[in-house]
């Protein structure tokens, strides 16, 4: 750990440790990823009259085509995608704007207020909030659908948004902004030419960390699905009962190479945002 | 920047005519959490006092939701959640503790790698891992043959719809939260801190104890919240992985409001959750006591 000298015992349980923690660190990563592992392997699982089964059964490739020809399947992915996308957007400009309003509101009151609705946010379990909607929904009259199941899913997603471009926010450097408007720019211009071009990846990364949250929403989609707007996690849920086809694997598989590649780009994006900000039209 | 006079940031700010902008940045938010956010969790603390009738609820102002809330069945759930949140956020931060340190201290310049590695699983469907347990826990599943197969165990294993299948989804589905929060800390503990400890003559395990213990309060305190919060109102790893046995309260107040159409009573179910991770948050600001900010 450090350049001085130990005695050979001493050195002999550092290493000891070491190994051990390098050990303890390879059976967690092989702890998180057996189950991705799994739900791959039993995608190609021949099972037995259609259904999934803990043994494995044979090698087939019929259940990405049969997850194609899955009607109800295709149409709930098609209807995740759609909430999923509505419900991004809306968390990328909600959370940007929270987000910047939280290192950049001139009363510290507002500020720590606003700090405080966004710590809440993340911790009030999703049951919870999933329960309070469909009561909300309900008393107030409106019918659900496809806008309500959007708006509903959008509070997580505007926290995580807002605390990225928050941690973006503190790195700004004032001198930029001051120079701009030495040289005449209005506090709008400077807004558009100069800080939101350095908040910019900080912001995407936002927004496809919400998409890939929203995507996968279950429990409040559970509550606030109807039979016209089902997304894929709740048509899932809703098939165990019947028990798991293969073909629900197969689906997943392909979300979860869709979700990988998003991510990719997500981390490209906050790659970028942590690189110093070049200011100026981008 | 040298020659230029620089001007006052103050003066900066009060010459900026467009003060409208930073409150609508903060009131855009704001108005459309306080509509779907914030309004639905008022509506449920308010018909937690209503009369229930079935699918409705007659607004007004009891406490005999509450009652059957904390008796019988429902109270037995309470605590068999509250207790089953605690000790699985416990082992998670067991588990997710040398990781972290792992990967804050001894991964090299693989760190980066090995924190990609921890949170992609995160990401993949969350329903579709926990399905796969079932398959790995199974009787005749996978995790039967590898231990066979190494002589850890014989004959077949009996893991899907017990406790201990719950405790093994809740532990996986969380850790990768419950490793973020730890890794930050460590990561932020400057090094001379621990070489001075060293030279002082404090042996490894001492300045463990004594100084990156300590300093890792903050971060400890962030995994707990952020592990047993969502296990309190967990309903889809008990479902899927403990059977009908042992309901918790996610499945609780799910099936009031799905099944038995008592809104009132599950919504005094779910304030009830929402006073547990109150009390929780509490006790973990007891926790950071002495440090300014905790890292989310």
């Amino acid at each position: 750990m450090t350049a001085r000298a130990v005695s050979t015992k001493g050195q002999g349980a550092v290493r000891a440790t070491d190994a051990g923690l390098a050990l303890w660190f390879a059976l967690a990563i092989l702890f998180l990823f057996a189950p991705i592992a799994v739900s791959i392997l039993y995608s190609f699982n021949a099972g037995i009259v259609g259904k999934q089964t803990a043994q494995f059964t044979g090698w087939t490739l019929d259940w990405y085509p049969a997850a194609w020809n899955d009607l109800a399947l295709r149409r709930s992915v098609q209807t995740s995608l759609y909430v999923a996308f509505w419900a991004a957007l809306i968390a990328l400009a909600m959370g940007t704007s929270l987000g910047y309003a939280l290192v950049r509101h001139p009363s510290a009151r507002v500020r720590w207020w606003l700090s405080g609705l966004t710590y809440i946010l993340l911790i009030v379990p999703e049951v919870v909030i999933g329960v309070s909607l469909l009561l909300f929904y309900a008393v107030t009259g409106v019918p659900l659908g496809a806008a309500t199941l959007i708006a509903g899913i959008t509070p997580a997603a505007i926290a995580v948004t807002a605390l990225i471009v928050r941690a973006r926010a503190l790195t700004l450097d004032p001198r930029l902004e001051e120079a701009a408007a030495d040289l005449g720019s209005t506090r709008l211009k400077t807004l558009w030419f100069i800080i939101l071009p350095q908040l910019l990846p900080a912001i995407l990364a936002g927004g496809l960390m919400s998409y890939a949250f929203c995507f996968d929403n279950l429990v409040v989609a559970a509550f606030l699905t109807t039979p016209t707007v089902n997304t894929l996690p709740v048509y899932l849920y809703g098939s165990l009962q019947y028990g798991p086809a293969p073909s629900v694997y197969a689906a997943a598989t392909v979300v979860f190479l869709f979700t990988v590649t998003l991510l990719g780009l997500a981390a490209l994006c906050f790659q970028l945002s942590r690189k110093p900000g070049r200011a100026g039209a981008g | 920047m040298t020659f230029v006079k620089q001007p006052d940031r103050a003066n900066a700010r009060l010459a900026a005519p467009v003060r409208w902008a930073d409150h609508g940045f903060a009131a855009i938010p704001t108005l459309w959490l306080a509509v779907f956010f914030l309004a639905p969790l008022c509506f449920t603390v308010v018909y937690s006092f209503g009369n229930s009738l079935f699918g409705a609820v007659e607004l007004g102002f009891t406490l005999k939701n509450y009652q059957t809330a904390l008796s019988g069945f429902y109270l037995t759930t309470f605590l068999r959640t509250v207790q089953f949140a605690v000790t699985a956020s416990a082992l998670c931060l067991a588990v997710a503790f040398p990781v972290a340190y792992f990967i804050a201290r001894k991964a090299g310049r693989f760190r980066t790698l090995a924190l990609v590695l921890i949170l992609v699983p995160y990401f993949s469907s969350f329903l579709v891992r926990v399905m796969s347990w079932q398959i790995l826990l199974a009787r005749g599943g996978v995790l039967e043959t590898v231990l066979n197969a190494l002589h850890l165990h014989s004959g077949p294993l009996d893991l899907l719809d017990t406790k201990t299948a719950v405790f093994i989804g809740m532990v996986y589905a969380y850790l990768p939260i419950a490793i973020v929060p730890l890794f930050v800390v460590l990561d932020r503990i400057p090094p001379a801190l621990l070489e001075a400890s060293r030279d002082l003559g404090a042996s490894r395990w001492q300045t463990f104890y004594a100084v990156t213990l300590p300093l890792a309060r903050p971060g400890i305190a962030t995994a707990v919240l952020l592990t047993a919060v969502p296990m309190l109102g967990e309903m889809v790893i008990p479902r899927l992985l403990g059977g009908s046995r042992g309901v918790l309260m996610g499945q609780a107040i799910q099936s009031q409001y799905m099944q038995s159409q008592n809104y009132a009573l599950g919504s005094a179910m779910a304030v009830l959750v929402l006073i547990a991770v109150a009390i929780l948050v509490a006790a973990l600001a007891r926790l950071t006591k002495g440090f300014a900010t905790v890292p989310a």
